[in-house]
C-alpha cells in the first residue's frame, strides 16, 4: 500500500525545513529506523529516519526544496497493510538503537567524498529553484546576510585608499611554484606583519572599551557556490606564503565539500577580500564584525607611474582598507595601511 | 567519567525470579515505549516534541521497584520512563501524548507533564531542577502528617547547578525529609557535558555540603539501582534522611527529538552502547537460568503488540473540548478534602 512521508516537526521555530540529502534513489527499499534523509532546520542538520519497511517510490520534495512540518515529501510502498507503527524492525537485541548505516552505497575514496555528494546534488538542483522565481537562502547565508547589515548599519566605517607596487610580489610568486600560491597568502602575511607594528588594529570595539582579540589571526573572505565564509589563518606573522596559501586553498576544498569543520564561525583581527580574479579595479568592502578592518584588494594591473618627471608603466595593485572609526584615527588607519605596502613593496 | 562494566549480579540478595522478570519486561516496556512515540512523533501523530530515556530504564525502574506504592515520585521533562515504572498504563501514558481526554492529565500535560496522583506521580515538572524545593515541601508534608511515605524526586544533572537544587536539598537536610534526590547523571545537561559546568566530578559529593549520606550508583545496573534506593528509603522512613543518590547512566537519543545530539562523541556513545542497561540486565538473568533468548524475544514482542494495540486505540480516543478549559484548574481547599 501506499505510505504518505511527511516533513517531521524538526524545527524550533515553525519555520520550513530544507532537504539537504536523500539517502536513497526511488526504487530502493528502506528499513523503518534507517536514516532517509537529512535535513537542515532552523537550528541544526540532522538526519531523518524512515518511519517504515518500503520502497521508495517517489521524492516529493527534492534536494534544497524547502517543505514545512506536514507536508509531503515522499511516497513509499508498503508491504503491510497495517498502520505504519507495526513494529517490524530488524531483530536487534532489545537495546539496540537503530541502524546509522546509509542506505546509498557508502562514499568511496577520499575523506569528504560524501560530503561533495552533496553539494554536487544541491548545485543541480539549484537551477530549478532560481526558476520558481525565489531563492532559499541556507542558514549559513542567513547568518552572513544578518552580520553584514547589523555591521554596515551600526560600525561606523571610513575608508582610505591606495595602491602597493606589485612588482616584487609577482617575481616572488613567480620563483615557487605559481599555480600553487594563491595571491591572497601575500595579502594576509602584509596585514599580519602590519598588526604586529600597529597593535590597536587587533582591537575591537565592545562595550564602551576596547578589547584585545585574543584569536591571531587574519581571515579571508571566501565565496562558496555563492556562500560567503571567512577563512581564518592563525598566527600568520610567522608563517610563509606558502604555508598560508596551503592552507587557505585546504580550508577551501574543505568549505566546497560541506565539511561542517570549516563552517564553523571563528574571529580574526583583519580580514583581506580579494576581487582582483573578477577583473575588479578597486571596491570598498564591509568589515566582519567583530573586526576593526577589511582590506579590499584589486587586480594587478599595469598603471603609469611618474616618477623623476618621467612615466613608466608598472603593475600595481588597488587597495582599500574600511576601518572601524571607533577603534582607530584616521591617522592610525593611514600608518597601518602605508605598513601594509611596505610589507608588499619587499622584494 | 568511566562506563561501569562489570556483570550484574545479585550479592547477598535473594530475589524471587518473578521479582527480577518484572524489572525486564518494565525496562522493555519503556524502551519499546519510546522507540514506538519516537516513529509516533516522525510521521507526524504525535504533536510537541518530546524528550526520551532510551539507555536510563534502569535508574526509573531501579528506583520504583524500592518504593511503596503510596510513595511518591516528582519527575522531570524527561519522565516518559518514570511514569511507566511508578506504574502508570501504556494507555494513560500514550493518551496523554495524543493529547486526548483520556490521557494521564485529560490531555492538558502532554510529554512533559505525565504523571497520575493516584499512583504516587506528580505530574512532570519541565523547569529544571524545579521538582527538587516541591519534593522538599511533600517531605515536609508527610513529616507533619507523621506519615510513613517518602518522595523520590528525579531530577538530571543539568540541574545540580540550579539555585533551586541548594534551596530544595538544604532545606530537607536541615528538617531530615523524608526524601530520596535521585541525579540521574547522564552526562550532558541538553548540550552541554557536566564538566564543562561542574568543577568536581562527582555529584553524590555535593550532599557532604548539605551534611546528609551521597553515594554514586552504577546506573544502568538496575539492581544496584534497587539496593541503593531501598536503603535510602529506609533511611527516609527512620527520620534519618534525606540521601542524594547520583545514579551514573547515559541517554541514547537526542535532548529532545530536534536535537541530532552532535555533541556526543562517536566513541564515547558506542562505550556506553556497549552497557545498555537492559542487555546487560537480559546477561544476568540468562545466566542465572531465569529466561533464555526466545523468552526474551517473547518479552519483546508481547510489549510491542501491546504497545501497537494501545496506539490504534489512542487514535481514537476523544479530544479535550472547549468545555473542558476551566476543569482542573483549581483543587478544593485542605479542609474541603476531608
Amino acid at each position: 500500500m501506499r505510505f504518505e512521508m511527511k516533513m517531521p516537526d524538526l524545527a524550533t521555530t515553525d519555520s520550513p525545513v530544507r532537504v539537504v540529502r536523500w539517502m536513497a534513489a526511488p526504487g530502493q527499499s528502506v528499513r523503518r529506523g534507517e536514516p532517509l534523509l537529512e535535513v537542515e532546520t532552523d537550528k541544526a542538520t540532522m538526519d531523518v529516519e524512515s518511519v517504515v519497511n518500503g520502497v521508495l517510490t517517489e521524492i516529493v520534495t527534492k534536494l534544497n526544496e524547502t517543505a514545512s512540518a506536514g507536508e509531503l515529501i515522499a511516497v513509499l510502498e508498503v508491504a503491510e497493510s497495517a498502520v505504519p507503527v507495526v513494529a517490524s524492525t530488524a531483530p536487534a537485541s532489545p537495546g539496540a538503537s537503530p541502524a546509522t548505516a546509509p542506505i546509498a552505497p557508502a562514499p568511496t575514496g577520499k575523506p569528504g567524498g560524501m560530503f561533495a555528494r552533496n553539494r554536487q546534488s544541491a548545485q543541480a538542483a539549484a537551477v530549478k529553484i532560481e526558476a520558481s522565481g525565489v531563492i532559499p537562502l541556507s542558514v549559513a547565508s542567513r547568518t552572513a546576510a544578518r552580520r553584514l547589515q547589523e555591521s554596515k548599519q551600526t560600525v561606523p566605517h571610513f575608508y582610505l585608499q591606495t595602491s602597493a607596487n606589485a612588482e616584487p610580489m609577482i617575481a616572488r610568486r613567480a620563483a615557487v611554484a605559481p599555480q600553487k600560491l594563491v595571491w591572497d597568502a601575500f595579502f594576509v602575511l602584509a596585514v599580519a606583519k602590519a598588526i604586529q607594528k600597529f597593535e590597536r588594529m587587533a582591537y575591537r570595539f565592545e562595550a564602551e572599551q576596547l578589547v584585545k582579540q585574543d584569536a591571531d589571526a587574519v581571515g579571508v573572505a571566501v565565496d562558496i557556490d555563492g556562500e560567503l565564509y571567512v577563512v581564518p589563518i592563525a598566527a600568520p606573522a610567522g608563517k610563509t606564503p606558502q604555508q598560508i596559501s596551503d592552507e587557505l586553498q585546504a580550508a577551501v576544498r574543505g568549505l566546497r565539500d560541506g565539511d561542517p569543520q570549516f563552517k564553523r564561525l571563528r574571529p580574526a583581527r583583519v580580514t583581506v577580500s580579494n576581487l582582483g580574479s573578477c577583473n575588479v579595479e578597486s571596491f570598498i568592502p564591509i568589515i566582519n564584525p567583530p573586526e576593526s578592518a577589511i582590506l579590499g584588494v584589486g587586480k594587478i594591473m599595469p598603471t603609469p607611474v611618474a616618477k623623476d618627471m618621467s612615466v613608466s608603466v608598472q603593475q600595481r595593485v588597488a587597495l582599500t582598507l574600511a576601518v572601524d572609526h571607533r577603534v582607530v584615527s584616521g591617522r592610525y588607519a593611514g600608518d597601518f595601511l602605508s605598513a601594509i605596502v611596505q610589507e608588499l613593496e619587499l622584494s | 567519567m568511566t562506563v561501569a562494566t562489570h556483570n550484574i549480579d545479585a550479592g547477598s540478595v535473594a530475589y524471587t525470579p518473578p521479582f527480577l522478570l518484572e524489572l525486564y519486561r518494565k525496562m522493555v516496556v519503556i524502551r519499546e515505549f519510546e522507540d514506538g512515540v519516537k516513529f509516533l512523533f516522525l510521521e507526524g501523530s504525535m504533536p510537541g516534541t518530546i524528550h526520551q530515556c532510551q539507555g536510563q530504564e534502569a535508574t526509573a525502574v531501579g528506583v520504583c521497584a524500592a518504593l511503596r506504592g503510596d510513595d511518591f515520585i516528582t519527575s522531570t521533562f524527561r519522565g516518559h520512563g518514570h511514569a511507566l515504572a511508578k506504574g502508570l498504563t501504556v494507555n494513560e501514558l500514550l493518551f496523554e501524548l495524543f493529547g486526548a481526554s483520556t490521557g494521564c492529565c485529560a490531555g492538558k500535560g502532554g510529554s512533559m507533564h505525565v504523571g497520575n496522583m493516584d499512583k504516587g506521580m506528580v505530574p512532570g515538572i519541565a523547569i529544571v531542577a524545579g521538582g527538587v524545593p516541591l519534593a522538599a515541601g511533600m517531605g515536609l508534608a508527610f513529616k507533619m502528617q507523621k506519615s510513613p511515605q517518602i518522595v523520590a524526586c528525579f531530577f538530571g544533572d543539568g540541574a545540580v547547578a540550579e539555585g533551586a537544587f541548594h534551596e530544595g536539598i538544604n532545606l530537607a537536610a536541615i528538617w531530615n525529609l523524608p526524601v530520596i534526590f535521585v541525579c540521574e547523571n547522564n552526562l550532558y545537561g541538553a548540550s552541554t557535558r557536566i564538566d564543562k559546568v561542574m568543577k568536581i566530578p562527582v555529584v553524590a559529593e555535593r550532599a557532604k555540603s548539605y551534611g546528609i549520606r551521597g553515594q554514586t550508583v552504577d546506573g544502568n545496573d538496575v539492581l544496584k539501582v534497587y539496593e541503593a534506593t531501598l536503603h535510602a528509603a529506609d533511611e527516609c522512613r527512620r527520620g534519618q534522611g534525606p540521601v542524594l543518590l547520583e545514579l551514573l547512566t547515559y541517554r541514547r537519543t537526542g535532548h529532545s527529538r530536534r536535537d541530532p545530539c552532535h555533541y556526543q562523541p562517536k566513541d564515547e556513545r558506542e562505550q556506553w552502547a556497549m552497557h545498555d542497561p537492559i542487555d546487560r540486565f537480559g546477561k544476568f538473568l540468562v545466566q542465572r537460568g531465569e529466561i533464555d533468548e526466545a523468552g526474551m524475544q517473547v518479552i519483546r514482542t508481547t510489549v510491542i503488540s501491546e504497545f501497537n494495540a494501545s496506539v490504534a486505540e489512542a487514535r481514537r480516543q476523544p479530544m479535550p473540548t472547549v468545555g473542558d478549559l476551566t476543569t482542573d484548574v483549581f483543587a478544593p481547599a485542605a479542609e474541603d478534602r476531608s
